[in-house]
């Protein structure tokens, strides 16, 4: 005789059965210039050749002031196949104020050359960001003003620039996996406009993201979450008109005293990005960039003190 | 014999000051926000950090003048 195998409890067959999705109670996007943040953290890490030593000093739980220098060779943009570089240090002093509503970032080089950031909750639901980086030389500074409204589940934002710049794009989430958004922009000075779409899955353990844009831009991106500590990436950027393609594959290990980042392109260029803390407060960095075929070769080193 | 010449040429500038009262209101809103644009720019360009850090002095709790001008 069988065994009578007694039937799976009710509560179990709930557990079992998938999640009903409310489609009127989905999650709020993320916002459209950040589509690929996960592919952009883990590929792109911030490069540098030379010495970098950065000292931020809190003054307050949201007032910091910061001490930047930085020596090496910086590249000058050349019409020959060669990279001209030229030795130059700078020291770089700024002040942040971060609060609930309100943040204030402004960085200013000793050569004169300021960034600013600003970012003001005007209500819940509605940001403005400005954005500038003004020089002293005529016609080189740039401003950008960002308004973003959050709804339930989308999210829209109008811009405007210097030059005759505005663009307007918007984001909504599809499923609570699926994110679809598109972007309008028509830049005054040089008489273009361009229209673009981006569409992003991500789950726990993945994210993938597109993008295209008339402009003749593809950019698909890839973030498999391997375990807690590692990550693995890549993208692939594609220029339609220039029938140009790039690939890179990277790893992202975020272990508990450091974290590495490396990297290799399909232009022949591998580089690697190394944030190790010593003490509390206290980051030894180590960044390197190897580009076989333009034979450049980039290493720096670097300590930040401070948050 | 020159004198004749010259009234030719003022009876011209009599017949276009009309349409170019029009161009002048825009010429001159044109002009207006230049300037404005290029003082934003300069006090914007000076005065944003100073801001920053009058905003900073004057939030709770208030630091005092030596920790800004300290390396400590």
């Amino acid at each position: 005789m069988a065994a009578r195998v007694p039937p799976p409890s009710p509560a179990a067959a709930e557990a079992i059965k998938p999640e009903k999705v409310d489609y009127m109670d989905l999650p709020c996007p993320i916002p459209y210039e950040e589509i690929h943040r996960e592919a952009m953290m883990s590929l792109k890490p911030e490069l540098f050749e030379g010495l970098r030593f950065d000292f931020t000093k809190g003054l307050n739980q949201r007032f910091s002031l910061s001490h930047s220098i930085v020596m090496g060779p910086t590249e000058v943009p050349s019409q020959s196949t060669e990279t001209i570089k030229i030795p130059t240090a700078n020291y770089e002093f700024g002040a942040n104020f971060i609060d609930p509503k309100l943040m204030l970032f402004g960085r200013i080089l000793t050569d004169g050359r300021l960034s600013a950031r600003v970012k003001c909750d005007l209500t819940e639901n509605l940001t403005m960001k400005a954005n500038a980086q003004l020089t002293n030389e005529p016609h080189m500074s740039h401003g950008m003003f960002n308004f973003d409204y959050k709804g339930t589940d989308y999210r829209t934002q109008l811009q405007l620039g210097n030059g005759g710049l505005v663009g307007a794009s918007y984001i909504q989430s599809v499923t609570p996996h699926l994110s679809l958004g598109g972007e309008v922009f028509w830049a005054g000075q040089h008489r273009k406009s361009g229209i673009g779409y981006a569409a992003r899955y991500s789950t726990d353990k993945m994210v993938a993201s597109g993008q295209i844009a008339s402009t003749g831009m593809m950019v698909l991106g890839y973030v498999q979450k391997v375990s807690e500590k590692v990550s693995l990436a890549t993208d692939m950027m594609y220029n339609y008109m220039s029938r140009d393609v790039t690939t890179s594959v990277g790893y992202d290990y975020i272990l508990r005293q450091c974290r590495l980042r490396g990297k290799i392109d399909s232009n022949g260029c591998t580089s690697a990005f190394l944030e190790e803390r010593l003490n509390m407060g206290l980051n030894f960095i180590l960044s390197a960039e190897i580009d076989h075929k333009k034979k450049d070769y980039k290493f720096g080193f670097g300590l930040t003190v401070g948050e | 014999m020159s004198s004749r010449v010259v009234l030719k040429t003022k009876g011209k500038s009599t017949k276009g000051s009309k349409p170019s009262d029009d161009k002048s209101t825009s010429k001159l809103l044109k002009e207006w926000s230049t300037w404005t644009m290029k003082k934003a720019k300069v006090i914007t360009h000076y005065g944003f950090i100073p801001m920053i850090i009058i905003i900073g002095m004057n939030s709770d709790p208030k630091p005092s003048i030596s920790q800004l001008l300290s390396p400590i």
